[in-house]
């Protein structure tokens, strides 16, 4: 290898490595997250094995003999001549005496009743966490115990003398099973539940709306402000660039100012007689309107921006030959700068389809998602999914899912952005040194 | 016994080596630690849930100096979370990192999900229920922060969510003051149901005492609220026999309904959901509704912050009306709970279940339950002055607690919730038909629960 090659390589390092942990880290992980069951109830660094009351209710509809669950269920305390060594080592001689002098070969149906007894004697530990700690040393059942493995649990199971066959240990193994576990189920449920197919629903109107009118709009604005005297021009656009630069929240706040129905809005159509309302959430349509303004703003300071820049490129010698010409206003727009927009237009429409499809962070400050979930787009939905709800039944696993869905159609999207700008022929070599 | 008994001498040997030293120590002991305490849904009436720990650490510090040695807790507090689902978001990662709080106060049905995940332990391996002052809490409410028969929390609080009636509008409407007292029982006999909510809450609106869409004026946002009046149409949320949560399609649609009929008839607004708390108890709390529920929790609120001087002048307070035949009037308590996380350093979870412990003293718990109207945890504390001569406590006691339910702790009754709430939320807001919502609610629940559900 050339030392230029490897100097390239050099200049590459730190954008490859940021490559690295910010993409690539992340969509593996997300990857690998979607193909499991994880959630709050299963944790995500692993799970035990654990028989509880829940499980003994489950073990019967998989199969697993009604008497041998009840077996299971069944917690007993029994006072044994290796608990009564154990304890001797742990707790000492004199209350080991004490407990095999009062309750040896005793049999307790749970720990509070053997507890209750130990209290009585004078030598126990004077802890209540020390008292229930001597008393599990006698225990001779597995409710409630978690085990760290599948081979602990069943060789537990056999000690306290149940026996099973393979396939009544698989089951018992499986239901007492407390964490997460490799699946395909999530993409299965994405297909089959309504509000997967809303959501995608309204990305796709959120997507082709937000970007009509942050096109639309910043095309205005630059052809507008092409035409003002430069002080005018700089003036108006700087404060087109307002809610960019403006802190989401605060934005956002505002907007909610100007439509809660105690807002500016409500209090300014009262004069006509009109009724107050929540103008951002009163239907889903008011909802839609405001979302769509208020990203669509936001987008419109990017295009507003490059396009004037991209106008300024355009040589003033072309437009005045055109009013020479007699061209007016409207045939110089039509004729002149836009065709030479054509590749700004197209980047700015591909660079916001990206990043609109995977953002959702205006509408989670406004909306939420609401009214009902008619403006949940798929990434506030994965979001919602993953780590923010009510009942905080967070499910990572689908959530990553749904995510991993929205990385694919990003990657499929700008492929395809790719190719109609024709990269190549972007980024073709100068032809002076040729 | 090899196994079993091994499993029980390692965690033996583990637990009693870290409490050798608190237990058995000859010489004066002095130890420093951190605590830290989460709590969530807490406005500034409950600063208690985290200052009573604070209190518990001084207690706790003045028994060891007694003994003879040193205790130094230092209380980390910290209650300013967005929301719930911030705040569980928060402690679900946090616990997940290794860096949970010892301490967390939440609802009782974070339980199951968090013990199954191990986050949590069981708070009764850490104390004597048998003793002062855990003997003295009420057995339905250990009953609900227990999961699987296992203790794993300490009731923080109670509360129950009554239906609340502007007396004065009443009064226009055309009831006496004699109809008004006798108001709570009718709804307590299912005389008056909810389906005389919307025909009281109609006059109000048309004979214009009140606005459009304040006739009646629910809770703003997804909670417990919502399946009370599920249970009003006679759903049920959890069958008793199989521990599995129930669908029960009829009462959700008419469930669904009596809010689709409410914005039908003017007396609700479509778009209510998602109102601002500030705006929505400022308007309850100034009689610009007629007919709303809440939480004994708003008592605080209304003659507090809102400034409202004369509450039992002004509001009838009674359970939440049956809806139908099938349905009974209810309302549901909704504890929030001490619960103790797993962590690496066992004596601190040792002496958290200590201070959870004496927080929930009578005399400490009162500070709270007066200072946020909330419900006590304990029969002792009728004996309490401030608790015993405080007039909401003991009405609102009376007057709900008999018949209050909780939700149930299952695994999944969290999804459960939360699709039952956007369910009603796309009915409510016309994006749907109840019909067609419940439709929706079903095929979800069944892909999301699974063998977990029962639909009827």
């Amino acid at each position: 290898m050339r030392r230029a090659h490897l100097l390239g390589l050099g200049f590459m390092a730190p954008a490859l490595l940021i490559t690295g942990l910010f993409f690539l880290a992340p969509v593996i992980l997300t990857a690998v997250f979607s193909f499991t069951s994880m959630s709050s109830g299963t944790g995500i660094s692993g799970g035990a094995y654990s028989v509880s009351e829940q499980t003994i209710r489950e073990l019967p509809e998989r199969g697993f003999p009604q008497e041998t669950a009840d077996l299971l269920a069944k917690d007993v305390y029994r006072i044994d001549e290796a608990g009564l060594s154990d304890l001797s080592a742990n707790f000492g001689e004199p209350f080991s005496k004490q407990v095999r002098k009062a309750l040896s070969g005793k049999v307790f149906d749970g720990r509070k009743a053997l507890v209750t007894e130990m209290k009585k004697l004078r030598e126990r530990p004077r802890s209540v966490r020390q008292l229930k700690i001597s008393a599990d040393l006698f225990k001779r059942s597995i409710l409630n115990i978690r085990f760290d493995s599948k081979a602990a649990l069943l060789a537990s199971v056999s000690d306290i003398g149940i026996s099973l066959d393979a396939s009544q240990q698989t089951i018992l193994a499986e239901t007492s099973y407390t964490g997460w576990s490799w699946t395909t189920d999530n993409y299965k449920l994405i297909s089959s539940m309504p509000s997967a197919f809303r959501a995608a629903g309204n990305t796709f109107i959120y997507v082709t709306l937000t970007l009509s009118v942050s096109i639309g709009l910043g095309l205005l604005l630059a052809l507008a402000t092409f035409y003002l005297p430069k002080g005018q021009a700089a003036a108006f656009r700087a404060i087109w660039i307002l809610p960019r630069i403006l802190p989401p929240v605060i934005y956002v706040m505002m907007w909610k100012w100007l439509t809660w129905d105690t807002g500016f809005l409500s209090n300014f159509l009262l004069n006509f007689g009109i009724t107050p309302r929540n103008w951002m959430l009163h239907s889903d349509i008011n909802a839609w309107v405001c979302i769509v303004l208020i990203n669509g703003f936001v987008g419109a300071s990017l295009g507003m921006i490059l396009f004037s820049s991209a106008m300024r490129a355009i040589p003033a010698s072309m437009l005045h030959a055109s009013e020479v010409d007699g061209a007016n206003r409207r045939q110089q727009i039509w004729h002149i700068i836009l065709p030479q927009l054509r590749w700004p237009i197209l980047f700015t429409t591909a660079y916001s389809t990206l990043s609109l499809i995977a953002s959702f962070d205006y509408i989670y400050l406004s909306t939420d998602g609401g009214p009902g979930r008619s403006t949940e787009v798929w990434a506030l939905y994965a979001f919602h999914t993953a780590l923010n709800n009510y009942g905080g039944a967070l499910q990572y696993g689908l959530g990553a899912a749904l995510a991993l869905m929205l990385v694919i159609i990003g990657i499929g999207a700008s492929l395809f952005y790719l190719r109609i700008f024709n990269f190549n022929e972007l980024v073709a070599k100068p032809r002076i040194e040729q | 016994m090899t196994i079993l008994s091994s499993k029980l001498r390692q965690s033996t040997a583990a637990a009693v080596l870290a409490l050798t030293a608190i237990a058995f120590a000859g010489d004066a002991l002095a130890k420093d630690l951190t605590i830290t305490v989460w709590a969530g849904g807490s406005g500034d009436n409950d600063v208690y849930r985290l200052d009573a720990i604070e209190m518990a650490a001084d207690i706790l510090s003045r028994e060891w100096a007694v003994r003879g040695d040193e205790l130094n807790i230092t209380v980390q507090k910290k209650r300013d979370f967005a929301g719930w689902p911030e705040f569980k978001q928060a402690v679900t990662l946090a616990a997940e990192s290794g860096s949970a709080p010892n301490i967390v106060v939440t609802s009782h049905t974070d339980i199951a999900p968090w013990s199954q995940a191990g986050l949590i332990v069981p708070v009764e391996d850490y104390v004597d229920l048998d003793a002062w002052p855990l003997n003295n809490i009420y057995d339905n409410l250990l009953e609900m922060t227990s999961y699987n028969g296992v203790v794993y929390g300490l009731p923080q609080d109670a509360e129950a969510r009554p239906f609340f009636f502007w007396k004065d509008t009443m009064k226009k409407i055309g009831y006496t003051d004699e109809e008004i007292e006798a108001l709570p029982t009718k709804v307590e006999l299912g005389e008056y149901t909810l389906q005389n909510v919307l025909e009281d809450a109609k006059k109000a609106v048309d004979m214009e005492i009140v606005e459009k869409g304040y006739g009646f004026y629910p809770r703003v946002s997804n909670g417990p609220d919502y399946a009370q009046f599920y249970q009003s149409f006679g759903g049920e949320l959890m069958d008793k026999e199989t521990g599995k949560l129930v669908l029960d399609k009829k009462a959700m649609t008419e469930f669904y309904q009596f809010f689709v009929d409410a914005v039908e008839a003017g007396v609700t607004r479509k778009n209510h959901i998602g109102t601002e708390w500030d705006q929505w108890y400022a308007e309850v709390a100034s009689g610009k509704a007629a007919i709303w529920h809440g939480g004994t929790w708003h008592y605080a609120r209304y003659t507090g912050k809102e400034g409202l001087d004369d509450f039992f002048g002004n509001i009838q307070f009674s359970l939440i009306p049956a809806g139908n035949e099938e349905g009974h009037p209810n309302t549901i308590t909704h504890p929030l709970a001490y619960l103790l996380t797993a962590q690496k350093d066992e004596e601190a979870v040792e002496i958290a279940a200590q201070l959870i412990k004496i927080a929930s003293e009578p005399r400490i718990n009162t500070l709270h339950a007066i200072k946020s109207s909330h419900l006590g945890i304990t029969r002792e504390q009728s004996n309490i002055e401030l608790y015993a001569n405080d007039r909401w406590a003991s009405e609102a006691t009376a007057r709900l607690l008999p018949f209050a339910s909780s939700q149930p702790n299952n695994l999944n009754y969290g999804r459960f919730s939360e699709i039952m709430f956007k369910g009603l939320e796309t009915a409510w807001t016309g994006t749907k038909s109840p019909a067609d919502a419940v439709a929706e609610v079903e095929v979800e629940m069944k892909a999301l629960l699974g063998n977990d559900l029962i639909v009827r």
